[in-house]
């Protein structure tokens, strides 16, 4: 069982040079319970991808604290993989070193290492790529490994942010529909950050609406579409509704940060 | 109709070798031009077939490969000193900021000081002696290398050190299985380019109190007014080099593929 439970956290980074500091997230809390896919939704710069780093432990809150499991974070560990949005496989290593990279640092025995990395490497739709290394993979097939070796470490939580935002279109639809069939399976938490709407709510079981920067959480949406999802699923009544009541919230969010 | 090259277009390796050697070619025939035409009289540069009628001679009968073996053994030995300390101490350098604190302005410092001023001074402390010469190399090399290596550990990126970290590394484990493998092709890179620059040193080294050696060699020619030995000499010393450095650049590009896909 893990819960995540941020309360009262915020972020303020000390200026540049003596400038001002600048406010990135005021204080918020949010309850994350044991095997929800959490989606964070919000305009570019207004603090969501700083909260997930936050939660990663590779930022310190100013002020509030972050318990996983009662346990308060500090700095980051392997109860938290993250994928980043720009691609971080370690270009030296192929796919399968890559997905072994977390387990190589446990001390793990080579045998259980392949064991586990093959699991993911079918998982994630590679086989015959285990050799290859990063550069010779799409954008798309290096998130698909990101998100692999993230798993492979069995963390208590996956925190994604903007994992397909440099993708084209076509590519990010698919790659949601993996990530959400890998969910829908082994059910891992999952706090994930986006400023797609779609994207959102396709994957969600709740969406977490951030205000404009300094962010605050604006509001929280649950998203009670049956699983598994289908991508039909978007043109669905529900899907709509709730696509309309979100572009609204964040359209109210980037007319008043325009007039800022 | 050929199109013109376009910028950093590739040329086929057969194109590239023949450009290399036509270079080549062009030098020599120019050269013997000068000489042949008398433009330049034999007794300051020695045409290209006396050259090598010289280092016929000087391997034939004066032992001269004893000499390019130990001034090769100089280079690499004092190389070698050099890279062994400058390795891990410009990896620490990269990796911990008050470590670069500390040496950093030193290092800079000493890296303008010519290893060649060093020569009179060194004899002085240490002799004549094989470790003069090793003294010289190092001296030339390894500030540069230091400087060099922790630049490159620097310049890590950041967000791979985040992904490591994410999935349970140490500091150790950071420094182990990311900033080295992620930085070894270019410190490879930059141990080809020092190399260079140790034979730079090594002919001053061995101009002054040495017994054996290419630059002995090359002052005692001197006093012969022998030019068509000194030529040689400084043409083994570049042929060595060019040699040693196709060796390390193709090791390199063995040892770490990745880095060149």
């Amino acid at each position: 069982m893990s819960r995540l439970s941020i309360r009262g956290v915020g972020k303020t980074f000390a200026g540049v040079n003596g400038g001002t500091p600048t406010q990135a997230l005021l204080p918020v809390s949010l309850e994350v319970e044991d095997n929800a896919f959490i989606t964070i939704l919000g305009l570019s710069g207004c603090g969501k991808s700083t909260l997930l780093r936050l939660v990663a432990g590779l930022e310190e809150p100013s002020i509030g604290e972050i318990l996983l499991d009662g346990t308060a974070v500090a700095g980051p560990g392997a109860d938290r993989g993250v994928v980043f949005q720009s691609y971080t496989l370690f270009p030296w290593l192929n796919v399968r070193q890559n997905i072994c990279f977390g387990l190589r640092q446990k001390g793990m025995a080579a045998a259980q290492q392949r064991e586990i990395s093959e699991h993911f490497i079918a998982e994630i739709g590679l086989r015959g790529f285990e050799e290859h290394f990063p550069k010779q993979l799409s954008g798309g097939m290096q998130q698909r490994v990101a998100i692999a070796r993230a798993l492979a470490n069995d963390p208590k939580i996956l925190l994604l942010d903007e994992p397909f935002g440099a993708l084209d279109n076509q590519t990010r639809v698919l790659m949601q529909e993996l990530l959400l069939g890998i969910w829908e399976r082994d059910r891992k938490t999952v706090l994930f950050v986006t400023h797609d709407i779609e994207e959102a709510i396709f994957m969600a079981s709740r969406v977490v609406v951030f205000t404009r920067r300094p962010g605050r959480i604006k509001s929280e949406v649950p998203v009670d579409l049956p699983h598994p999802r289908h991508y039909t699923i978007k043109t669905a009544p529900e899907f709509v509704a709730l696509k309309a009541r979100l572009t609204e919230e964040i359209r109210a969010e980037s007319l008043a940060a325009a007039a800022a | 109709m050929s199109r013109r090259p376009g910028l950093f277009v590739p040329v086929p390796r057969g194109q590239r070798i023949g450009l290399g050697i036509a270079f080549f070619v062009l030098f020599v025939t120019m050269w013997w031009l000068l000489t042949a035409s008398g433009a330049v009289p034999p007794q300051f540069l020695a045409s290209p077939p006396q050259t090598l009628a010289a280092a016929w001679e000087l391997f034939a009968k004066f032992n001269f490969g004893h000499d390019v073996g130990m001034t090769i053994w100089r280079v690499v030995g004092g190389f070698l000193l050099a890279a062994a300390i400058a390795v891990p101490l410009g990896i620490a350098m990269g990796a911990w900021k008050p470590v670069e604190a500390f040496f950093e302005p030193f290092v800079s410092f000493a890296r303008y000081l010519p290893a060649s001023a060093f020569v009179p001074l060194l004899i002085l402390w240490v002799g004549i002696g094989e470790s003069q010469k090793l003294a010289v190399i190092f001296l030339g090399c390894f500030f540069q290398l230091t400087l060099m290596i922790a630049m490159i550990v620097s310049g890590t990126r950041r967000d791979l050190v985040e992904a490591a970290y994410t999935l349970g590394s140490t500091q150790g484990g950071i420094v182990r299985h990311v900033l080295l493998p992620g930085a070894a092709p270019e410190i490879a890179e930059a141990l080809r380019q020092v190399l260079g620059l140790g034979w730079t040193y090594i002919i001053v080294a061995e101009l002054i109190g040495a017994s054996s050696g290419i630059g002995h060699m090359i002052t005692d020619s001197q006093a012969l007014m022998a030019t068509e030995n000194i030529i040689s000499g400084i043409v083994v010393i570049g042929l060595v080099g060019l040699v040693t450095d196709l060796l390390f650049k193709h090791a390199n590009r063995k040892l770490f593929a990745w880095s060149y896909l």
